[in-house]
């Protein structure tokens, strides 16, 4: 956890340092006119480790400013973006189909699409022809009640056009602004955004990604809001130049972590004449947000629920892990998630959920702390930004969170509950949710700080294999397994998702070629505290070999790792996997009395640095009994990019050495 | 007196069908659960055809869910567009014993927009609701209406859903007036019950008592062993326009009249046309030079909207705009090849869809849109929404099926090409030189023809960072250090792909005390077997013949001896036929694999044979030589 904390700071020194020091740059002047395109710009070529994009970002332009909203009489924000992209080959055709999103609420707060214009420019003969966006090509999808997609398709996008949008939306919604993204699929010359904010209000800016955003512009501005009255407002720029294409990596939390973005939170209203409003400066002021919030506090205090069911969970029980444990079960047995994350509960009062028994995580972790408070245990909830959601950045930004669970100390112990899945026992954490932190708060007493969700124990594998090999090269014996942590997890999520046992076993058999099962039995499936068994009686043919008068086979039959999870030659990206893994294997073979082993393959122990992963495998013989044992231990969660190849170096032993056969002689 | 009371009888009888009736768990046939995560309890589609271009259809359906599996079960998601409106929508959720839980409020019934992935914009929308119930078993009950506004196809029916759901009953019933015209084909067995009332005729089908079918691989469907109903008008109306469905004659009649006037050109494009052709002797030439033209110029965006989904758009807005979907983009080809002095036909055509029937012609059979040029000599086929397809190579999704040709004489049904297995080709020849470590060189040559050239084309698309992932990730003998790659497609008006590769390899020989050993096949390897099924009943089908031949060259270390080699194999069934043959000369290890697969339909009891032919190839892709260490 030490180390997580870390590198939670210095991602934020970088991010501080890099502000800092990019400010001293000189702005360089940029015009951008829609439809003025040089003719130059039909010349420019991708180059480098682009250089066969699709296309070309010429720029991205984005203007975000405040006025009077002309309804509500209060202030609106304006979004304007303008963007340029010369196409390059086929493949960037789909940049000629684009979208606008926009969003509208149950009341009449709404976004509007104030202005769009589009065009197609192509050079021929040495002329440019212009081709402007059809009436017919703009299509208006009303998703749902919430969303409204406006479409559009430009016209004869050719392999070296441009083409070019500039749009404008108005919006009601001002706790959040419009973001920026400087990186994209394609590369990038160049991306600014200018934000200007008005002096009564003041935004929280969240900065993250991997790659540099200058940051030119801080100054003081005049703007007029209402007619007669004079008014300053903060102008800033942020821009970024030659920006190689972001690529997909595996094993990562949300490649969205990786792209240098900009996002932005109102943190205080400061209007003449009225009083100042903090709305989220400080995580202080958060918590007591939340704490009056109806959907969340309030709606943790409304105890009539909790008040008429408690008796009959708890029926006296005393002891605090017990009751915790009654009202953990009885949440998660009554609701069921509908596999939406929320921080706030959409409804307002826990008896409406029950009676609807399907809710957001919000609805049900709220209320589960509901039932807790009300049985007068100490819990606490605990916000969380899941992996999709990206890293909270870790200074105070509620938008930032997109989920929240619960916490309760016992003893010295901490439990974090999620009652979204019944099969979580208390303690454990949906994967998602592993996103290493939480932010933890008293609502009572108005406290809160950062918590490490990092797993404690690591999701373990055992397979156990007693197996006799006869002189027609079958391995008949039986096979234990024990699952622990997230692989039980996933499989009891697999079990209770197949239509019955005999299909399960299908499933279990499909890629193990050559094997038979009978006498299937799966152990403490509904008891989520205890080790997850399975066991089968099993015959395996066609996996020992022959060769002359030598037969062989690979020990670890069905549990070998086949191939290195990491091939690649180049990591940008940390490797996160969420939680660390064990996967311990073991197999007896009794065989022939006329079968012979020359020589055994050497057994051998590779390890990576500071104890950060081990891999072990041993061979043995007594008699005409041979034991195998390998051991894979991966004991992080997350490996930084110059790990990577500590990792690959691990598994690349794995593959090797898990592949290696045993070998028998005949006698003749 | 005597009329009187039976239409009163007749009335309590409609009532009686869509009464409550009794959804306790504990009535289901045991042998309805078997193999089912999901019984269909009572299915009802009533579908009363009002007039030309008018009908209504009252649906209603109650399914038990038996456990989480089945909850896919567990929703309403029924699609609707502005000429088919649906309402009066009610639901409930029923427990295991058959008691009401729940009534839906009409609040709880999501809408949202259904446009395909393929497309920027359709008019389809959908109804959305799951329920909710926290125990198995439970049951779900929805019914509701939608008016149809234009007809151009009646809903089909079939009782099985899919593998793993049963029905205990389900029924469809049309009603038409007496002198209304249509058509329907059922599945084999199902009986059609014609009843009378009044001025209206009545078709009934039902179905009672079908067990679930556990999953069942490479099932080509379930046409054999379910009851089906499929329904089409004659005459209909729609979106303002009229035709006449009775036969594929009349059907390619109302399409090619839908399109009348949509092929002139503007003149600037008519000049364009003959600029480009100007210098082009054949009519062949003409046509490759103009379908460059339309891949170079063109791109495929889609839109469907009413008509729309049916007319082409005029090909004078294509000439401006430059897109268009598959229909528009036919029928501007078509007005290109026009103005060069070329006649094509319009092919509606079902992609990835079974043949369209020649004795029953209906809407929905097809999907697509693409183009035949008839010449003296042989018929050339364009696929129009591809800008790659090298001229007349229409993708194995189009192949070898029937497909309707749109002239103005009406439909006239045609065949489009067959790709053969042999010529669905991989031809690979591959140099593995091993070291002393036994890490090795490779360098793997391949060619791909039609299909296979088809599946592996995206590979010159990629960006190098990209490609390089994909190589590195796919390859079946692992990588360790990529040298150099190649794809290429050497001339571009014939699919085939050329594929060069070279890199170092991770060690390719695996240790077993003082052998070594080497699986001889490194590259085209079939490591599973499909699992074995009792008493199949769905037919199967392999997803495309094909041909593959490989040969691989193994150049010893110096130090090293083949201590055993594996014999040659050959397997052959009517699902295809396979070799390996192995030898050894001087240092080198020759082994050479061949598989043609045939790309038939195969009966349900074929499927152990067809288990136990992959068995066979799957024992000989895994045989090894092994090697010892001279010195």
């Amino acid at each position: 956890m030490q180390k997580n904390a870390l590198r939670f700071l210095i991602l934020m020194l970088c991010i501080g340092i890099s502000s800092l020091y990019a400010q001293t740059s000189k702005p360089v002047k940029r015009e951008f006119k829609f439809g003025k395109i040089a003719p130059t710009e039909f010349e420019i070529k991708a180059s480098g480790q682009d250089s066969s994009a699709s296309a070309i970002k010429l720029f991205d332009v984005g203007d975000c400013y405040f006025e009077i909203g002309p309804t509500s009489g209060g202030f609106i924000y304006v979004f304007e973006r303008h963007i340029r992209y010369k196409i390059l080959n086929k493949n960037g055709y789909d940049l000629a189909n684009f979208k606008v999103e926009l969003y509208k609420s149950g009341n009449s707060a709404k976004e509007d699409l104030n202005y769009l214009d589009a065009a197609t420019y192509n050079m021929v003969d040495g002329k440019m022809v212009t081709s402007k966006l059809n009436k017919d090509a703009k299509f208006t999808e009303e998703f749902n009640k919430n969303y409204i997609i406006k479409k559009f398709a430009l016209p004869n996008v050719k392999e070296g056009s441009i083409i070019e949008f500039k749009y404008k939306i108005k919006s009601d919604f001002i706790f959040t602004l419009r973001g920026w993204r400087f990186q994209s699929s394609v590369p990038t010359l160049w991306s600014e955004y200018n934000v200007k904010i008005p002096e009564y209000l003041t935004y929280k800016t969240n900065m993250s990604g991997y790659y540099q955003v200058d940051h030119p512009l801080h100054e003081n501005v005049n703007a007029s809001y209402v007619t007669g009255v004079n008014s300053n407002a903060v102008y800033d720029k942020y821009c970024a130049a030659n920006v190689p294409a972001l690529k997909e990596e595996p094993y990562v939390t949300t490649m969205d972590d990786y792209n240098p973005k900009i996002e932005f939170e109102l943190r205080a209203t400061n209007f003449p004449g009225d009083v100042y409003h903090d709305y989220n400066g400080s995580w202080s002021k958060i918590i007591t947000e939340l704490a009056q919030d109806e959907n969340f506090g309030g709606y943790i205090n409304r105890n009539g629920y909790a008040k008429s069911v408690l008796p009959g969970i708890l029926k006296g029980e005393k002891d605090t892990l017990a009751a915790v444990k009654l009202i953990f079960n009885y949440v998660k047995n009554s609701l069921k998630w509908n596999k939406q994350y929320s921080k706030y509960s959409n409804e307002t009062n826990p008896k409406n959920l029950f009676e609807k028994k399907t809710g957001s995580s919000g609805d049900i972790n709220l209320a589960l702390l509901s039932l807790l408070k009300e049985a007068k245990i100490e819990a606490y909830p605990v916000l969380i930004s899941t992996r999709e959601n990206g890293t909270h950045p870790g200074y105070p930004l509620i938008s930032a969170f997109n989920n929240v669970i619960a916490v309760t100390q016992i003893g010295n112990e901490l439990y974090y509950l999620d009652a979204t899945d019944k099969d979580l026992p208390i303690g454990m954490l949906d994967y998602e949710n592993l996103s290493h932190n939480g932010f933890y708060m008293d609502l009572k007493n108005n406290d809160g700080k950062w918590l490490s969700t990092e797993p404690n124990v690591p999701s373990e594998k055992i397979f156990v294999y007693n197996m006799v090999l006869d002189k027609e090269h079958k391995l008949s014996g039986k096979i234990n397994q024990y699952a622990k942590g997230y692989a039980a997890l996933n499989l009891r999520n697999k079990y209770r998702a197949t239509n019955n046992e005999t299909e399960f076993i299908k499933g279990f058999k499909k890629d193990k070629t050559g094997l038979e099962v009978s006498a299937y039995k799966i152990e403490n499936l509904d008891n989520l505290d205890e080790l997850l068994s399975e066991s089968m009686d099993a015959v395996i043919e066609d996996n020992v070999e022959e060769a002359g008068n030598l037969v062989y086979f690979t020990p670890l039959l069905f549990e070998r790792t086949k191939e290195n999870l990491f091939k690649l030659e180049q990591r940008k990206f940390p490797v996160d996997f969420a939680y660390p893994f064990k996967e311990s294997y073991r197999i007896t073979v009794n065989f022939p009395d006329d079968y012979e082993i020359d020589k055994l393959p050497k057994g051998g122990i590779f390890k990576l640095p500071e104890d950060n992963g081990t891999f072990t495998i041993n061979y043995v013989t007594e008699g005409k009994t041979l034991l195998v044992r390998s051991n894979i231990n991966v004991n992080k969660s997350f490996y930084t990019p110059e790990e990577y190849f500590d990792l690959q170096a691990l598994f690349k032993a794995i593959v090797e050495k898990q592949a290696e056969q045993i070998v028998f002689k005949k006698k003749v | 007196m005597k009329y009187y009371l039976s239409l009163v009888f007749a009335t309590a009888i409609i009532n009686t069908t869509f009464a409550q009736i009794d959804y306790d768990v504990a009535k289901i046939p045991e042998n309805l659960k078997k193999d089912a995560v999901a019984v269909i309890r009572n299915e009802e589609s009533f579908f009363d055809v009002k007039g030309l271009g008018a009908a209504k259809m009252d649906y209603k359906v109650a399914i038990t869910i038996l456990n989480k599996a089945g909850e896919t079960y567990g929703e309403m998601e029924e699609v609707y567009d502005k000429f088919s409106n649906i309402y009066n929508i009610k639901a409930a959720l029923y427990d295991a014993s058959g008691k009401k839980v729940k009534d839906y409020k009409s609040s709880d019934i999501k809408d949202q927009s259904l446009i395909s992935d393929f497309s920027i914009f359709e008019d389809n929308r959908l109804k959305l609701l799951k329920f909710v119930s926290l125990t198995y078993p439970y049951t779900i009950e929805y019914s509701y209406s939608q008016d149809y506004k234009g007809l151009l196809s009646f809903p089909s029916w079939r009782d099985l859903r899919g593998f793993g759901i049963a029905v205990e009953k389900s029924a469809y019933t049309i009603q038409r007036a007496k002198d209304y015209k249509m058509r329907y084909i059922t599945s084999s067995n199902l009986q059609t019950d014609s009843v009378i009332n009044g001025e209206k005729l009545q078709y009934k089908w039902k179905s009672t008592n079908v067990a679930a079918i556990a999953n069942e691989p490479l099932s080509t469907g379930f046409d054999n062993i379910s009851a089906w109903v499929k329904a089409s008008p004659n005459q209909f109306e729609y979106d303002g326009s009229t035709g006449n469905f009775d036969n594929w004659k009349n059907f390619g009649s109302w399409i090619f009249n839908l399109n009348q006037g949509g092929n002139k050109l503007p003149e600037a494009t008519k000049l364009m046309v003959q600029n480009l052709i100007k210098d082009a002797k054949t009519p062949k030439e003409k046509i490759k030079i103009l379908y460059n033209h339309l891949q170079q110029n063109t791109r495929y965006v889609s839109v469907q909207l009413g008509i729309g989904g049916f007319r082409p758009i005029l090909a004078e807005k294509v000439a401006q705009v430059n897109y268009g979907d598959c229909k528009a983009l036919s029928n501007y080809m078509k007005a290109l090849l026009n103005e060069a002095g070329i006649a094509s036909n319009l092919i509606m055509i079902g992609n990835d869809m079974p043949s369209l029937n020649p004795n029953y012609s209906s809407l929905g059979q097809a999907n697509h849109m693409i183009l035949c040029v008839p010449l003296a000599k042989d018929t050339t086929f364009l696929e129009c929404t591809s800008q790659y397809n090298p001229m007349g190579f229409i993708g194995y999704g189009n192949s070898d099926r029937n497909v309707l040709m749109v002239t103005e004489d009406g439909g006239k049904l045609v065949h489009t090409p067959v790709y053969q297995p042999k010529e669905n080709y991989q031809v690979r020849k591959t140099k593995i030189t091993l070291a002393e470590d036994g890490t090795a060189s490779s360098e793997i040559k391949a060619t791909y023809g039609n299909a296979q050239f088809e599946e592996n084309f995206s590979m010159t698309l990629m960006e190098p960072v990209d490609l390089r992932k994909k190589i590195i990730e796919e390859s079946a003998i692992p990588v360790a250090e990529l040298i150099s790659y190649k794809y290429l497609q050497p001339d571009k008006t014939v699919p085939v792909l050329t594929e060069e590769i070279i890199f170092k390899t991770n060690p390719l020989l695996t240790k077993g005390g003082d052998k070594l050993f080497l699986v001889v096949n490194q590259i085209n390897r079939r490591e599973s077997v499909p699992l074995k099924l009792e008493g199949r009943k769905t037919y199967f089908a392999v997803p495309f013949g094909y041909n593959d031949d490989d040969e691989i060259n193994y150049i010893l270390p110096k130090g090293y001896q083949v201590e055993f080699i594996p014999k040659d194999i050959t397997i052959s069934s009517e699902f295809g036929t396979y070799t390996a043959k192995f030898s050894v000369k001087d240092n080198i290890i020759v082994y050479s694999r061949t598989q043609t697969m045939n790309n038939k339909k195969y009966p349900p009891e074929k499927y152990g044979e067809y288990v136990d032919f992959y068995k066979k190839i799957y024992q000989a892709d895994k045989q090894k030589a092994v090697l010892t260490k001279t010195l």
